[in-house]
């Protein structure tokens, strides 16, 4: 297999597994950028939805496309309910947007290590086990480069995701509505907007992107409670894109994926572990908003 | 008259200090008493570890029953002291001071971690105290062989590198050889091995790929492994990555190239190929076993029959039977020591264990200067239902990779 080949394939593999960071970095990015807020137990949601969905699968024995209609559902009851009986007690249900950011921030740190905590004791965990695929069959080649129908699946259904969300920030009152409360949650309170019910609704969302983020994530893996450690990249490539920025984290994912393979393939796979945080250190070195949020704040402290 | 200077004084002196010397002199060894002789056994029997524990504990209790039930070992019964060491170093080091110091037991037998063992012994060589590992691999309690420690009695990863390594050399007619181990101490030693075997018998290290541990993404390295155009693939992974490897290599279309893994990586077959879950991924998947049972049904079907009787509301997993050779050599040395037992008299009857068992690949065997006790093991073929043992035995000659 000569070097190009080589290249080609580490691309075709990267773009995959970019997309799956692509979604997680999605569910932060939508968060922070609603509340300021960055969700440590993103990882962990990612988790619950691997594990719901196979238990869907496997102990319910629904077909594989119910996974994507109440693994979003039950992630996004799980995200509203996080915000409702922890993070509006912590916050107070405060209307000012930056109150009492730390508590916040530990409180995600809280439920990660909850869910986690929760998915250990549950016997059905305590076996390593796999998701199946969503798509099987053999694999299709181009010349040397072998792309899996699982793989294909994974950038369809990143890309109908990303689609959906943009028509929904874009063109849906609510969607709207969701962007009118994270810019200026007293203003949008005094236009009648529930700005508590568009809380839930981030939280909710984002954790229903996670959880479709662990159905895609989970056969390519094996199925474990610490599988979370995802997060680690989705930060990665938030951070690459800007924090601020959904299309910048989107290709923040895909980079990292790519960026992974090739450090794997022509450094060693021993330094793959520490490419994200490299990047992480470069990006906020010298592009600290990322290269696609163009500003720059700076907040008093 | 001057007290300190009288003779009365003086026997009163000599009598204390007699009296506090008589237990010294008549010092009784610990853990030995006319009747009994206390051994600490322990192993993981709760947390994420624990299949690897409850068995083999219990196939080795069970085998100190069944001695006991025939009378004893000289007339002395065995007495276990049994604690769960949860396979962390904390937790073994916090149970084997609390065997040697409460409990008092002649010896120690147990451990099935072998990073848990490690933190044991420095305190095991201090207090002088024979520690014979349960089931754990033991690579880095074992090289270097220190004095009170002994294991390994499933194979070390020299062993398992070595085997397979041969096996792909001389059985498959490998000439270039894929390598894909850990970047830690025991994928050093397997590739050690693996490498000193594979250029000794005229073939060729294509590709070297040492991989961390917990890797997630094991996409490149497969690629690199691919590149290398090899006639065999030998793998050191762990369960979870060497799940990833069959899964990559399955995808990659490498199926045609022989699989052949370490049995760490597939201590439950029946589960590695449900997680790997593409059956075209394990036509052509070698293991290493240490064990007969595969080969000879009558000594599987023995041992779970022996196992039942013991814990007749449990079934055996398959790691049951990796609880027997260390219970065996235990009870093979106390029965050679006879009726006079000091722990410095175990360990020297210890180095002397020559002991071939049905259940066993190979002769377990200490030596001074060597506490691994297994050098020979086979190669199993595993299709994702059948196993079928390879007929020859592979031993590492005690050389090659150290």
């Amino acid at each position: 297999m000569g070097t190009w080949n080589l290249i080609w394939q580490g691309l075709a593999s990267g773009v995959v597994t970019g997309c799956v960071y692509a979604l997680v970095a999605l569910s932060l990015v939508i968060v922070y950028k609603s509340t300021d807020v960055v969700n440590f137990a993103g990882g962990e949601l990612v988790m619950i939805g691997a594990y719901l969905g196979l238990f869907i699968l496997l102990g319910l024995e629904w077909p594989y496309v119910a996974l994507f209609v109440m693994v979003p559902i039950g992630s996004f009851v799980l995200g509203g309910l996080f915000t409702r009986f922890s993070l509006d007690k912590v916050s107070g249900r405060a209307m000012v947007k930056h109150a009492n950011l730390v508590p916040l921030v530990v409180a995600t740190i809280a439920l990660s290590y909850l869910l986690k905590g929760i998915v250990r004791v549950i016997p059905f965990t305590e076996e390593v086990r796999r998701l199946p695929p969503l798509m099987t069959g053999p694999p299709i080649f181009l010349g040397d480069v072998v792309i899996q129908q699982q793989d294909i699946a994974i950038v369809l259904v990143t890309t109908v995701v990303m689609v959906i969300l943009w028509l929904f920030f874009g063109y849906t009152f609510v969607g709207k509505a969701l962007r009118a409360t994270s810019q200026n949650i007293r203003a949008a309170a005094l236009l009648g907007i529930p700005v508590n019910l568009m809380k839930l609704s981030v939280w909710g969302l984002s954790a229903a992107i996670a959880g479709i983020a662990g159905i895609l994530l989970a056969p390519k893996l094996l199925m474990t409670p610490d599988m979370g450690t995802v997060v680690m990249l989705a930060f990665a490539a938030a951070i690459i894109g800007g924090f601020s920025s959904l299309p910048g984290c989107v290709v923040g994912g895909i980079a990292l994926g790519i960026l992974q393979n090739m450090v794997g393939i022509f450094i060693s796979p021993q330094a793959i572990a520490v490419t994200p945080f490299f990047v992480i250190m470069l990006v906020l070195l010298f592009k600290p908003q990322g290269f696609f949020d163009t500003t720059l704040a700076v907040k008093k402290v | 008259m001057n007290l300190w200077k009288s003779k009365g004084f003086g026997r009163l002196i000599g009598a204390f200090a007699a009296s506090l010397m008589a237990p010294m002199l008549h010092a009784q060894t610990p853990g030995v008493s006319n009747n009994e002789i206390v051994i600490g056994l322990f192993a993981p029997l709760s947390g994420p570890l624990v299949a690897y524990g409850v068995d083999p504990l219990n196939a080795a209790k069970m085998l100190y029953d069944d001695v006991n039930a025939k009378g004893g070992i000289h007339g002395r019964k065995i007495r276990l002291v049994i604690e769960d060491d949860k396979c962390t170093g904390n937790e073994l080091v916090g149970v084997v001071k609390k065997l040697i110091t409460v409990d008092n037991v002649f010896v120690l037998h147990g451990g099935s971690c072998t990073a848990a063992i490690a933190a044991a012994q420095e305190y095991i060589q201090r207090e002088k105290v024979p520690f014979v590992m349960l089931n754990a691999a033991g690579d880095n309690a074992v090289f270097p062989a220190t004095r009170y420690m002994f294991g390994s009695f499933q194979g070390t990863q020299r062993v398992y590198g070595s085997a397979l390594a041969e096996f792909a050399v001389k059985s498959l007619k490998a000439k270039r050889v894929a390598v894909i181990v850990h970047d830690d101490d025991y994928g050093k030693a397997n590739l050690a091995a693996a490498k000193a075997v594979i250029e000794r018998l005229g073939g060729e290290v294509v590709a070297q790929e040492r991989i961390p541990p917990n890797i997630s993404d094991i996409t490149a390295p497969v690629l690199n492994l691919r590149a290398s155009k090899p006639d065999a693939i030998l793998s050191g992974a762990y369960p979870a990555p060497a799940v990833l490897l069959a899964q990559k290599y399955g995808e990659f279309g490498m199926t045609n190239i022989p699989l052949l893994q370490s049995t760490q990586g597939m201590p439950t077959p029946s589960v590695y190929a449900k997680n790997v879950g593409n059956p075209d991924a394990l036509k052509n998947l070698y293991h290493t076993w240490s064990f007969s049972d595969i080969a000879n049904e009558a000594i599987r079907a023995r041992m779970v029959g022996m196992y039942k009787k013991s814990f007749p509301d449990r079934e055996p997993g398959p790691f049951m039977v990796t609880g027997v050779p260390s219970a065996l050599a235990v009870i093979d040395t106390l029965q050679r020591m006879g009726r006079d037992l000091t722990r410095e008299k175990f360990v020297d009857a210890m180095e002397k264990l020559n002991l071939t068992a049905d259940v066993m690949t190979g002769p377990l065997q200490f030596a001074p200067g060597r506490r691994d006790a297994l050098r020979s093991v086979v190669v199993v073929k595993f299709d994702g239902k059948t196993q079928k043992a390879m007929p020859d035995i592979y031993t590492w000659n005690g050389k090659d990779g150290n």
